[in-house]
């Protein structure tokens, strides 16, 4: 519960403090995004109600601090994000169950697919609402860069993760012997 | 999958669905609660990178600082020396229009603001300021700097707004260039890749032929958003298509370094 309650509140904190990071030149100018990962620790330990409880969280919040509304239209609308995080995050944990325990390993691939996930699909509505749609190495790199960022940045969120009080409120996957950092 | 697991997954794409039939005036309200409820935690970021910027930027050699004195007392000489003439052309000026029985002017009411956050997402240029309906700042008010426009509220909280930048692909500004009878739109581009962004400026004429250098303000259309007279940028690239011309603008506001603006509460 601890754990959870910890993960809710980092998640919010994550997310302003992206807002505070600068564009890294070296990527295009590509974000770092630390919400997913955050998120994919969850996905990865949390029983399945608490991740679905995580995923409305992060995609409402997500959806309230990127949402654009100019005059009478909206991009992507509130809600969206809710669908893409209930989906990555059922695609995770049954995934989770193939392994013989949530490794670090895991943890770091799904924070970059995860990110992919989002970074693309939020560019074909993008794409597709202005009716309009190119991908050069500026786009490539807006895409891409924040999943290998991600992936950069994921096992030492693992390890400050686990070393949260272990009452986790997840069953162990099957065969699991406990979260090994 | 479980029941219990079917039912769980159930309600959150029930509830993602309720969301997307908002209106977007109601989702505007959650956004701007949303902001509201944030505001002391953006303030507090915006404060401690603001002291780490000061931190880095503190951290000069003594030769650096040397040359940006010599740079500030050259500029301050030439400032002092435009100030008297322009306080002449403006006595000038009012002795004009005396003679002619013109009216005054009405000048905007420049509502001070402070930049408290910045989008990180990749496909929108919004930003957040410290000024919101307490201080009759309304949706769609421009937003500027002493450089140029910068862009206009969207989303308007007590205290905070969202501002949409000139840099956002959705920004559309009717602009016209100095010393010719030229109009255009100025956007933004979807992806802005390195500091300092572009801007495009479509819909000119083919045999336009704007030169490097060429200054562009707003047109200040009747029913728009923006007063006319807003410096946007000056002329970087002239290209011509099939059916019309197009340039690339280099902004007036330096959108690196937003600290400081002004919302428009009043046009004339």
């Amino acid at each position: 519960m601890i754990r959870a309650t910890v993960l809710f509140v980092l998640i919010y904190l994550a997310l302003i403090a992206q807002e505070y990071l600068p564009a890294l030149g070296f990527l295009h100018g590509a974000h770092l995004l630390i919400v997913p990962v955050l998120f994919c620790c969850g996905a990865l330990a949390f029983s399945f109600p608490a991740m679905i409880g995580l995923a409305v969280f992060t995609g409402l919040l997500s959806d309230l601090a990127y949402l654009s509304a100019i005059d009478d239209h909206v991009e992507i609308g509130l809600g969206w994000s809710i669908l893409f995080y209930v989906f990555a995050g059922t695609v995770l944990h049954t995934l989770r169950s193939l392994f013989p325990a949530a490794r670090w390993e895991v943890h770091c691939l799904s924070s970059g697919a995860v990110t992919l996930f989002l970074t693309s699909i939020q560019y074909s509505m993008v794409c597709l609402r202005r009716g309009s749609f190119y991908l050069d190495t500026a786009v490539f790199w807006h895409i891409a860069g924040p999943a290998l960022l991600a992936i950069f940045i994921a096992p030492p969120v693992w390890f400050i993760f686990n070393l949260l009080p272990a009452a986790s409120t997840s069953p162990e996957p099957r065969g699991s012997g406990g979260l090994r950092k | 999958m479980k029941k219990q697991h079917l039912i769980v997954l159930g309600v959150a794409v029930v509830v993602a669905l309720v969301l997307l039939s908002f209106s977007t005036d109601r989702m505007r309200a959650w956004q701007g609660a949303y902001l509201q409820a944030s505001k002391p935690a953006l303030e507090a970021g915006a404060a401690l990178s603001g002291r780490m910027d000061k931190l880095q930027k503190g951290l000069k050699t003594l030769d650096e600082l040397e040359t940006e004195n010599a740079v500030l007392v050259a500029q301050n000489n030439e400032l002092r020396a435009a100030s008297q003439l322009l306080g002449n052309l403006e006595e000038e000026n009012k002795r004009l229009r005396d003679a002619l029985g013109y009216r005054e002017r009405s000048s905007f009411r420049l509502l001070p603001a402070e930049i408290i956050g910045r989008d990180s997402s990749s496909w929108w240029s919004t930003a957040k300021i410290n000024r919101g309906f307490a201080g009759d700042v309304s949706n769609g008010r421009p937003v500027l700097t002493a450089d140029g426009l910068v862009g206009r509220t969207t989303t308007v909280a007590k205290d905070i707004s969202l501002v949409l930048l000139l840099t956002d692909e959705n920004s559309r500004v009717a602009a016209r260039i100095e010393g010719t009878n030229e109009q255009g739109i100025l956007t933004g581009r979807r992806v802005q890749s390195d500091a300092p962004p572009e801007l495009v400026l479509n819909f000119l004429s083919r045999d336009a032929n704007l030169q490097p250098g060429t200054k562009v303000f707003t047109a200040g259309v009747s029913g728009g958003v923006f007063p006319a007279g807003i410096p946007l940028g000056v002329v970087k690239e002239f290209r011509t298509r099939e059916l019309d011309g197009e340039a690339t603008i280099e902004p007036a506001a330096d959108f690196s370094n937003l600290e400081d603006v002004f919302v428009v509460l009043d046009t004339p």
